[in-house]
């Protein structure tokens, strides 16, 4: 998922586990999910749904890609059109990876008829893409997804103390071996320094940020999250973490909450109801989470 | 509450769609979870009335009841599917009722009160077991009430349901009480020994999300007694031997992101056998602040009198009674409750005044003389652990 990944575990006694033995049993389950849902691996499921777009073939579904696909599509009702696993062929239009000319707004309209989750069709034959050029990136879910699948298997196999940490997203399995809850660090966007720590012991935290990637366009400065519904990258809070029992609902919240406005993350986080912290362009902060952050317990 | 166990209706979707994987199958009955934690609960309430007004008094002092009530409780996780709970309460209840209502030297109507003659404590001991699935849950309580002059011992069976995709949440429940009436002799004579009852009860109701804003419940409760029903404490009280009754029960919350507030709004009418109807309305509005919610209310109640009312009891009929209770009257509450969440700690305040008076009601019916008034406080501490 090309990320950086930290797992800390503490075996559990009397069950033949070492450490070495389940840090192998995770990055198997992760290397396992990379090969299914990454679209940058032309056999993985994602690239096979891709290169079937446009012509007249369904690729079949298994229970859990329908379900990634089924939640895929709860966020994307719940956001309003926001969160859509189609929208990846915009960067197509917005490149935050090249150095020259970063922006081709001509190529915006063209790119806009191939995006759009409602135009998905998923029927009990499997799914398919209409439109030929049409993508899905499941990128936005099988991170969290994959550090949830993660603790399962530790949970199975009798860890109750362990830490997962996939590109910044954590999951947690009880308390440290002290006893003590995890203690994780919030990063200040513009910074290496931490804001602050939050402690967390059978929780996630998720964090969606807009500041990782950036392009100058117009004299303006603009993040890598795009707007499906306009094209345009959305000009939303910096970054927002939000805290749940599971990593993936977390992220779906955090993830939701950076692709609208500043005003518009307040109300859905609140709605949502999970703890969370928001960083807006200025550094400041806000949100139930800004209150218990701690410093000196990092 | 679990604070990451939040009840929007995204969260609940969406966990009820991660349960169909089986990375999130150990959380599978999200939506409908044993607790997470034990709780333990306190609660103590005081009810007092108002003293009788003494121009409406014949003979007696004009102090009326004070009860004391206390409650224990505690819920526990059982395994990943159920829960059991205990919950013992205590009713102190002391002070003087209205024992009949004759006529003054004018033929005017008022009260002959029972003088400081009642106190009376009662215990209930109450166990619950619960088991939840990944739709709903379903929980079986058996009570028993032990008192000077009353033994209950009812058993409850109550289940629920989530459908349409957790946006529905169908429920039922069914219960039935087997009562045994003994009367004390005290100050005032008792003309009854030995008298029994038995009440069956039937709910079915249903709630619904509206929108991620909105929603809204409707529920039909059905009730049948048979045996003794009338108030031995009372001189003139000769009520039927069954009593029929029926409740439609409608609330709406709506919550206001901009105030972080929900206006609550809760309406029921109620009929029974002997004649009595009734409407109750009331209006809440929920305030949330970062660890507090504060809950004004107003409740509006108007019922029509039991076809055997008098406010002087007619002797001559088959049944009769003037216990104000059933009576025609109207009567406003006004009340707020006020909750903090201090990590496992939750504590809770609630206080509200109730006025009675028979020309606030939508029936006709003459006042009666016994009409209450009262105030009613309560507080509670929770505390939730692992």
């Amino acid at each position: 998922m090309g990320g950086p990944a930290t797992l800390v575990i503490a075996p559990p006694e009397g069950r033949g586990t070492t450490a070495a033995s389940l840090v192998g049993a995770v990055e198997s389950r992760l290397a396992t999910l990379e090969r299914r849902y990454s679209r940058y691996l032309a056999d993985s499921l994602v690239s096979t749904i891709n290169r079937a777009a446009g012509g007249g073939a369904f690729t079949r579904l298994d229970p859990e890609s329908a379900a990634l696909l089924e939640i895929a599509d709860q966020l994307w009702r719940s956001s309003g059109g926001l969160f859509d696993i189609t929208s990846g062929v915009l960067r197509k239009a917005w490149r935050f990876d090249a150095a020259k000319t970063p922006v081709d707004l001509s190529q915006l309209e063209t790119l806009q008829k191939k995006v759009g989750w409602d135009k998905v069709e998923r029927t009990s034959e499997g799914v398919y893409l209409p439109v030929k050029g049409m993508e899905i990136d499941l990128g936005g879910l099988v991170k969290e997804y994959a550090a949830d699948c993660a603790v399962r298997l530790l949970r199975d196999e009798g860890v109750t103390s362990g830490l997962i940490e996939l590109a910044g997203d954590v999951a947690t399995i009880g308390c440290q071996p002290s006893g003590k809850p995890w203690q994780v660090a919030i990063r200040a966007p513009q910074g290496s320094d931490p804001l602050g720590g939050i402690a967390l012991s059978n929780a996630a935290a998720a964090t969606s940020g807009n500041y990782a990637r950036t392009l100058r366009f117009e004299g303006r400065t603009y993040g890598h999250l795009l707007n499906p519904l306009t094209g345009w990258p959305v000009e939303g809070p910096t970054s927002v973490t939000a805290i749940g029992e599971n990593c993936l609902s977390a992220g779906a919240v955090s993830t939701i909450a950076c692709l609208q406005s500043p005003e518009a993350a307040m109300v859905w986080l609140s709605e949502a109801g999970l703890p969370w912290l928001m960083i807006d362009h200025n550094a400041g902060y806000s949100g139930p989470l800004a209150t218990e952050l701690d410093l000196s317990a990092l | 509450m679990n604070p990451l166990r939040s009840n929007s209706a995204f969260l609940r979707s969406l966990t009820r769609t991660l349960a169909t994987l089986p990375a999130y199958q150990a959380a599978a009955a999200l939506a409908d979870a044993p607790p997470a934690f034990t709780e333990v609960g306190v609660r103590y309430s005081h009810y007092s009335e108002d003293d009788i007004d003494a121009s409406s008094v014949i003979f007696g002092a004009p102090s009326r009841y004070d009860i004391d009530i206390t409650q224990l409780w505690i819920e526990a996780p059982v395994g990943a599917s159920w829960s059991v709970a205990l919950d013992v309460q205590n009713d102190y209840q002391t002070g003087a009722s209205p024992w009949f209502v004759g006529t003054d030297q004018n033929g005017e109507p008022g009260v002959i009160m029972s003088g400081a003659s009642i106190q009376d404590n009662r215990v209930e001991v109450g166990v619950a077991t619960r088991y939840f699935w990944a739709d709903g849950n379903a929980g079986l309580n058996v009570s028993r009430s032990d008192e000077d002059d009353y033994e209950a011992l009812s058993m409850a069976f109550d289940a629920s349901w989530n459908t349409a995709g957790n946006t529905r949440t169908w429920t039922t429940s069914v219960s039935n009480s087997r009562d045994k009436v003994n009367p004390t002799q005290g100050v005032i004579p008792v003309f009854v020994t030995d008298e029994e009852l038995d009440t069956q009860s039937g709910y079915f109701g249903v709630s619904q999300i509206l929108s991620r804003t909105a929603i809204v419940r409707v529920g039909l409760n059905y009730t049948y007694s048979d045996g003794y029903l009338s108030d031995p404490y009372k001189l003139n009280d000769q009520r039927p031997q069954s009593h029929e009754r029926i409740a439609l029960s409608t609330g709406y919350r709506h919550f206001l992101i901009d105030a972080n507030a929900s206006v609550q709004f809760d309406y029921r009418y109620y009929a029974d056998s002997w004649g009595v109807d009734s409407h109750t309305v009331e209006l809440g509005w929920a305030q949330h602040f970062e660890r507090t919610t504060l809950t004004p209310y107003f409740r509006y109640y108007s019922q029509r009198e039991a076809d055997f009312f008098e406010v002087v009891a007619d002797l001559t009929e088959p049944h009769f009674a003037d216990d104000y209770r059933l009576s025609s009257y109207g009567a406003m509450t006004l009340g707020a409750r006020w909750a903090i969440n201090l990590g496992d700690w939750t504590f809770e305040l609630e206080g509200e005044r109730y006025w009675s008076d028979a020309n606030w009601g939508l029936y006709d019916g003459n006042s009666a003389p016994a009409l209450v008034d009262f105030w009613r406080g309560t507080m509670a501490i929770i505390w939730r652990f692992d």
